[in-house]
């Protein structure tokens, strides 16, 4: 009976501070972009709890763009197991989502999800601040 | 016994910091955000990001010393509680005597060691530059603000903090005599809660969150929770050393004028935060030793010689 109660408050925290590390695995620096945008006054993500952090150890969700190159895969699978649990991955941008048009570079594995477990794939290129708060929004509900 | 454990964990103990703490991080990020046109966060968001540090899985990197990481934020949670508890609230201080001040001082400085102290045993990069940078910016921003509140001390003619807020009430605020000592306190206090524009220790685009980096989960809960305190202390104790009107206003004003000063003080820090931009450790060090100092030296010169 407690466990469960103390589970839903845990649950109504974590849905409700998000804190995001973004890594780019090796894109064009486009969806970073869009990522900053989102800090701004416009696009206020702090509204919503979610807050940029620099270090891996105090994130919950990481936010992936670019293909993830050969040299990347190790970095990326790093800062992924330096994260605590709960923890999820959000794939920004179509390089991110499949590889997009560098899927045939022999330097290019492919998706994000060729190395992590992705939760939610925000499509474009890049994508728009409102595509990437609808994803995170998606990614809150889903916890 | 009963009126101490209340003294301890309910009024000027354990929750009155802990709300105070969550108040002025929820103020302060609603007004940065303010200053910079955003929305802000919602009210409910301190003890939202804490349930969530909470819930979260404790890691540490392998040859991080894990007793020392575990104690040093449980260590300074103590000190900044303790030093709650020992600051007047509108003239309310039931744990009040001679020479609390100087006691007050040394329960802040400890968790600036206890953070330089984490930087070292949690083996990362970034923590070790992170609090090594805290120790220089502790040396920078310490003398000067310890001659700093020595002014209100002399002047007062007592260490006991309850004594100085009192005596006012016949002097007037000592911010009208000590105005640059009153300035040079607050920027002492920023240094202190390494709030920007001197947050050198963790400047997140140099070291990452300086000392903190390698800490996740609920040690990183308990050490976001001791910032909190101990900004709420510090903005306590300069409002009581410069500016108690407990005495003059109505009784019945007593509290409400003490808590509006308190939250100016948290408007002027978070000002402060939001308009300068940060210091490198060579110019706060270059700032502290060769403007600071002597301002302060100065200050108290005046004030002695105001006595005489």
């Amino acid at each position: 009976m407690f466990r469960t109660a103390m589970d839903r408050v845990y649950r109504w925290a974590q849905k409700n501070s998000i804190w995001v590390l973004s890594f780019n695995t090796g894109g064009c620096n486009g969806c970073d972009i869009e990522i900053l945008d989102l800090l701004t006054p416009r696009y206020d993500v702090e509204r919503l709890g979610i807050m940029a952090e620099a270090s891996p150890r105090h994130a919950d969700v990481l936010l992936c763009t670019g293909p993830v190159t050969r040299q990347a895969r190790s970095g990326l699978w790093q800062i992924y197991s330096q994260m605590p649990s709960p923890k999820w991955v959000v794939a920004v941008g179509s390089c991110s989502n499949t590889g997009g048009m560098f899927l045939d570079s022999e330097t290019v594995l492919g998706g994000v999800d060729s190395v992590l477990p992705v939760d939610v794939y925000i499509p474009g290129c890049p994508c728009r601040p409102e595509a990437i708060i609808e994803g995170l929004v998606n990614l809150i509900e889903r916890i | 016994m009963a009126e101490s454990l209340f003294y301890l964990l309910i009024f000027p103990g354990i929750t009155f910091q802990l709300v105070c703490g969550w108040f002025f991080e929820w103020f302060d990020r609603k007004l940065q955000a303010r200053f910079q046109r955003r929305v802000g966060p919602r009210w409910f968001q301190p003890l939202a990001d804490l349930l969530k540090l909470f819930s979260k899985e404790d890691l540490l990197p392998s040859g991080a010393n894990e007793f020392a990481a575990a104690a040093l934020p449980l260590i300074s949670l103590g000190a900044v509680l303790t030093a709650g508890v020992y600051v007047p609230i509108a003239g309310f201080s039931p744990a009040s005597f001679e020479g609390d001040l100087i006691v007050i001082i040394f329960l802040l400085s400890v968790p600036t060691l206890a953070y330089y102290l984490a930087g070292i045993i949690s083996a990362g990069i970034y923590s070790v530059l992170g609090g090594g940078r805290s120790l220089l910016q502790f040396f920078s921003y310490e003398v000067p603000l310890l001659i700093a509140l020595s002014g209100p001390a002399v002047m007062a003619g007592t260490w006991s903090i309850r004594e100085i807020s009192s005596i006012q009430a016949e002097m007037g605020p000592f911010v009208l005599f000590q105005p640059i000592g009153f300035i040079l306190a607050v920027v002492g206090l920023i240094g202190k809660l390494k709030r920007s524009p001197l947050d050198i220790p963790k400047a997140k685009s140099e070291v990452v969150a300086g000392s903190l980096t390698e800490f996740g989960g609920v040690k990183l809960a308990i050490w976001n929770t001791v910032m909190n305190i101990q900004a709420v202390v510090g903005i306590f104790l300069l409002v009581n050393l410069y500016s108690s009107w407990s005495g003059i206003v109505a009784p019945v004003l007593a509290v409400p004028v003490f808590f509006l000063e308190s939250v100016l003080m948290i408007f002027v820090l978070s000002a402060a935060s939001a308009v300068f931009a940060r210091l490198r450790i060579d110019q706060l060090a270059g700032l502290g030793w060769k403007v600071l100092v002597p301002l302060a030296l100065l200050q108290l010169l005046v004030v002695i010689l105001m006595g005489v």
